[in-house]
């Protein structure tokens, strides 16, 4: 297989998830366990045995979801419970996941209203995340998520079990990192839609199977040589739930930049952090689950002492990135809450950037592209006076 | 049928007159909160849940920042505070109680906290609002709530404390889930119980004295009771003509949600004796009462009163509501006066939002069964998705089991903008013509 070959298969699951989930159920006849963004711990679910997926928005346009949801909610809650609505996730045994958003919640009991026959699980996840009790209650939550797994799958998940899954997804994540530092040093030029389709079909796919297609793909850019970056070095911030669209990756590419960086969930966010593979495996995912707001910092925590615009300015500075494109999905109240630190903390380092708010349907690329332009313009003239 | 013709009578809303008190408590109160600073109280900010009463114990001022919001939204001040808000960033699809609340922090940070703004003007109630020497975050299932405290806190360069209690969401997904009932309504009160104890130890932290359990005591036993007249005066409701309506308990908020303690116990019973009264002589909240109707939704505060005169226009008697009925010390046997917190916690813990959908919806068929309703109006608060999330599911159970119509428009709790009254007239008047063949087709 070559390296195009592999990245078509991830394509191929990133674009079909729920193809690749009954594909998968026929051959292993295992369960799949579907979750919702953004910090369910899949290990718990590989290590019972079962298929863990994040699910994921749809490119297809929204009807019976209209009758759920208003249309001001973000499109990814919307197109969730469109495709639940529509019968699309037959293939899932269960759903699962943890306090996110208020519009998650509401779209959560929304699925669960439309898809009687299927268990939705809930865990509440505490979203303070620097109080003295918040490591003990997440290990009550990930505790009684995996009592919930066993009871549903009707046997135990066993600590050497987790922890070897654990190990997986690990590796596994380490690869994906190691992607990422080689783009970032130009040895790996990859688009951003190709590392789009990497990060999500790793949300999909069999951990295994992923593992060995990622480590073959990583070992062909070992020991490149640097390509120099083509035009601008830009950082791509924000977009949570919901995968930005291929065709506005590359709309952003084809302004003359180069992406080498970025901190979207379906990106460096979802790699960021391990799990500790040593001591009791539910208190590991706890401190995985802190330590991922103080490595890639979330605006759907809050946590006094970490700041995502400092990390931002912090991530840039590594990636030489020139300025940063920030895409929010239209109606994302956590990100429309946290924008004015990242705007003004920009503002006061002079790091340009730009907002580009994204919707399920109807996005105008060709004026989206016009502004792209300018953009780019502009921080090339700046980095010209300042060279 | 033309509905809008036939109701187009200039008839207005018989509002309770002790309701008028309330007005008067709200302003003495916001009074109090503006001179609190050269008092010397300290000053905490908090939304959502009413851990007021922790506070008045402790002798700390308490701001309510939707309070404020609302305050400023029912005396057309708000859009000054948006405004600001929207300069720094904040967008329009935002949570119009958490932004223009925020935009009064950017405010008096700008004019008195970094001294780079212009003078302060004494009548704009934008900047007016007293700077947190403490921020306590105790926000039930929204989690802009908790969002709205932390990016206060920022606003004031994270120099004022802030201390978090989590509130878990009642998913009631288990054989034993149901209201007030079941493992996991023990556990999550055991778990907000532990970190309100917590919040005490905060509190006595910033005051620098041990905690007058004993004033809180004499407050709650006042709050409860409190609450009992109000909800006697509520369920009065059930007479036709309904005595009062939906509008007159969202004007009876303030009195039982953040009002200084002191004078609520009062409050209620005026009201409930002139429910009573009312009920005895059959005089109803609307003049002639051919409809009644269940609310749904988060109050519009520009159009409290303009809306109660609209529907009293249509014959409609707006009884009850999911934002009145269902929240605000909702439970006062849950209070122990002598023990309150974890009755307190639990109180929190089912303010209207906090439970998902079945054990929600329930409740809400459950009044509308109560108070006889013929319909049911849906107000979609743009900005509020915690009241939104569930609504369409409730107007589908309203049809199936109650076999009732229902209306939907679309407003907003602080933004005006999002208001449009022709939609609203509209489907009100199709869905009272619905109720009118319903009663035609059942008459037949
Ligand atoms: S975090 Fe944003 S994108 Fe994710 S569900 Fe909430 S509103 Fe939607
Ligand atoms: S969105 Fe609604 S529930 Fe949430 S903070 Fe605002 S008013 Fe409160």
């Amino acid at each position: 297989m070559d390296r195009q070959d592999i990245i078509g298969r991830f394509a191929e699951a990133a674009q079909d998830p729920l193809g690749y989930a009954k594909a998968w159920k026929a051959r292993t006849g295992r369960q799949v366990i579907g979750s919702f963004p953004m910090n369910f711990p899949g290990e718990l679910a590989h290590a019972a045995g079962a298929l863990p997926m994040i699910l994921q928005e749809s490119d297809e346009a929204i009807t019976v979801g209209h009758g759920v949801l208003f249309p001001f909610y973000c499109g990814y809650t919307r197109s969730m419970v469109d495709q639940a609505a529509r019968g699309r996730f037959e293939v899932l045994d269960a759903i699962m996941f943890g306090d996110h958003c208020v519009q998650l919640l509401g779209m959560a009991d929304a699925i669960r209203m439309k898809l009687p026959g299927t268990r939705v699980i809930f865990f509440q996840l505490i979203s303070s995340m620097n109080d003295p009790w918040t490591q003990g209650r997440s290990e009550e939550s990930f505790a009684k998520l995996r009592q919930e797994l066993e009871e549903f799958l009707g046997r135990p998940v066993e600590d050497a079990v987790i922890r070897e899954s654990t190990r997986l997804f690990n590796s596994n994540r380490r690869l994906l990192r190691r992607l990422y530092e080689m783009r970032k040093e130009g040895t790996a030029p990859l688009t951003s839609v190709e590392m789009q389709h990497i990060v999500k079909s790793s949300m999909i796919m069999d951990k295994a199977e992923h593992t060995a297609l990622a480590e073959k793909l990583v070992a062909g850019f070992e020991n490149g040589t640097a390509a120099p970056s083509r035009g601008l070095r830009l950082h791509l911030s924000g977009h949570f739930c919901q995968a930005p669209k291929p065709e506005l990756l590359a709309m952003i590419e084809e302004c003359g930049v180069t992406v080498v960086g970025d901190d979207l969930f379906h990106g460096f966010r979802y790699i960021s952090t391990d799990v500790p593979e040593e001591g009791d495996p539910i208190a590991a995912l706890a401190r995985w689950y802190m330590d991922r707001n103080t490595g890639v910092p979330c605006p759907t925590r809050v946590q006094n002492n970490v700041d995502w615009d400092a990390f931002l300015l912090k991530a840039m500075r590594e990636e030489r990135a020139d300025g940063m494109i920030v895409l929010m999905a239209k109606f994302c109240e956590p990100h429309m809450y946290y924008y004015p630190e990242v705007k003004e903390a920009f503002e006061k380092a002079d790091m340009p950037h730009l907002l580009i708010e994204t919707e399920h349907e109807g996005m105008a690329l060709e004026s989206l592209k016009t502004r792209v332009e300018t953009f780019v313009e502009i921080v090339k003239r700046r980095e010209a006076a300042l060279a | 049928m033309n509905i809008a013709v036939q109701h187009a009578t200039g008839k207005k809303a018989n509002k309770l007159q002790s309701t008028r008190i309330a007005g008067k408590l709200v302003n003495d109160y916001w009074e109090m909160v503006w001179r609190a600073k050269e008092e010397g109280k300290l000053i905490c900010w908090y939304e959502g849940s009413a851990i007021n009463p922790f506070l008045e114990a402790a002798g700390i001022c308490w701001v309510h920042g939707e309070a404020y919001s609302a305050m400023l939204a029912a005396r057309h001040q708000e859009a000054k505070a948006q405004q600001v808000a929207e300069e720094r960033g904040y967008m329009r699809e935002l949570c119009s109680y958490a932004r223009t609340h925020l935009g009064c922090a950017v405010s008096n940070q700008r004019l008195r906290g970094d001294g780079a703004g212009a003078a302060p003007d004494d009548d704009d109630l934008t900047w007016k609002l007293p700077a947190p020497d403490m921020i306590i975050s105790a926000y039930a299932y929204c989690s802009t709530g908790q969002q709205w405290d932390e990016m206060t806190s920022r606003i004031f360069g994270k120099k004022v404390p802030i201390f978090n209690v989590s509130i878990p969401w009642i998913w009631g997904s288990k054989p034993d889930s149901g209201y007030l009932q079941g493992q996991e309504w023990e556990e999550t009160s055991d778990y907000v119980t532990r970190q309100l104890h917590e919040m005490i130890a905060f509190i006595e932290k910033q005051t620098g004295k041990p905690y007058p359990w004993d004033r809180l005591y004499e407050l709650m036993a006042d709050i409860k009771r409190a609450s009992e007249l109000r909800l006697e005066a509520m369920d009065l409701c059930t007479a036709q003509p309904a005595p009062a309506s939906f509008f007159d308990w969202v004007v009876s908020i303030a009195p039982i949600n953040n009002l200084p303690v002191a004078g609520v116990k009062d409050y209620f019973e005026t009201v409930l004796a002139e429910v009573k009264a009312r009920v005895a002589s059959g005089e109803g909240a609307v003049p002639d009462e051919r409809y009644r109707l269940f609310f749904d939704g988060i109050m519009n505060w520009n159009k409290v009163g303009w809306l109660a005169n609209k529907f009293a226009n249509y014959d409609a008697a707006v009884i009850a509501g999911r934002y009145t009925h269902m929240a605000f010390w909702q439970e006062p046997n849950l209070i122990d006066p002598n023990a309150p917190v974890r009755g307190m916690a639990q109180n929190f813990l089912i303010c209207p939002n906090n439970h998902s959908s079945p054990i929600l919806i329930k409740l809400i068929m459950d009044l509308c069964r109560k108070f006889e309703v013929d319909g049911m109006v849906i107000h979609a608060s743009r900005t509020c998705r915690a009241f939104t999330n569930p609504q369409f599911l409730i107007a589908e159970t309203a049809h199936r089991e109650l076999g009732i119509p229902t209306s939907m428009f679309e407003g907003d709790v602080t933004d005006e903008s999002f208001y449009k009254d022709e939609i609203l007239n509209s489907r009100v008047e199709a869905m009272l013509e619905a109720i009118d063949s319903r009663r035609i087709a059942g008459a037949a």
